[in-house]
């Protein structure tokens, strides 16, 4: 599987109801050693539910500036969402549906502030 | 819709951690030297065992970055061969940051070719092409 194959792919709910598309796949390197880093295993995906990509990532940092494009961005953005891996139930037909009981994330990437 | 700042933080993580699209894709990968040896156009994730029940304890682990020519794709869409992608394995990885830094020599590397190629064809036939200005 290649990355390019999540991305882009609409996220449903169990009960079938769109969350948005896949924008991006966050990583964790606290794997067991591979190499020179640790493995980076997918820890989940974010998700948008008006855009089929993410620019820059505004929506996931606290970069603010220039002012106008930041707030044209966070609005495109608006309403993403981090969902874990663990609430994936499956990925077939390109569609990727969440398990019953699913959480729902910020996307924010931890140490950047509001 | 929900507001990602009434989301509730994922919880914390030992390891560091990187957005692939932000963090990885289109970054320049230089070696130790400071070669350039391509660009990181898409990520190899591990298969999952079985993709209609996905296995919560065992995600997709990042085994390559790939590099090729995507860019008839990125225009008209669809989706090149797995053939035509350059593997650089994740194991040869040393510092994905503002750049992807590579711990091996460029040219031990298949996905720098045609720079060799280049070189070896076509800039070195060029009179004074073998040896450094001087």
């Amino acid at each position: 599987m290649i990355l390019s194959d999540l991305l882009g792919s609409p996220v449903l709910t169990a009960d079938g109801e769109r969350l948005g598309a896949v924008v991006d796949a966050r990583l964790v390197l606290d794997g067991p050693p591979d190499g020179m880093l640790a493995a980076a295993r997918v820890y989940g995906l974010v998700v948008s539910p008006h855009s089929h990509s993410s620019f820059a990532g505004y929506e996931r940092t606290g970069v603010d500036a220039p002012a106008l494009i930041a707030r044209f961005l966070r609005w495109r953005a608006r309403g993403s969402m981090l969902v874990l891996w663990a609430d994936l139930a499956s990925f077939t037909d390109d569609v990727v549906r969440l398990r019953p009981g699913a959480t729902l994330y910020s996307p924010r990437l931890s140490g950047d502030s509001a | 819709m929900t507001d990602h700042r009434d989301l509730p933080m994922p919880p914390p993580v030992a390891g560091r951690v990187l957005d692939a699209d932000l963090d990885l894709l289109d970054r320049q990968i230089l070696d130790p030297d400071g070669v350039p040896v391509s660009t990181v156009d898409d990520l190899e994730l591990t298969d999952p065992d079985d993709l209609e029940h996905l296995d919560p304890d065992t995600p997709p682990v990042v085994s390559a970055l790939l590099t090729g020519p995507i860019l008839a794709t990125r225009i008209f869409g669809g989706r090149m061969p797995d053939s035509r992608f350059i593997r650089i394995p994740w194991k040869v990885v040393a510092d994905p940051g503002i750049v992807v830094t590579v711990g091996v020599a460029a040219d031990s590397l298949d996905a720098s070719w045609a720079e060799r190629w280049m070189s070896e064809h076509v800039i070195g036939r060029i009179p004074g092409g073998r040896h450094d200005p001087e």
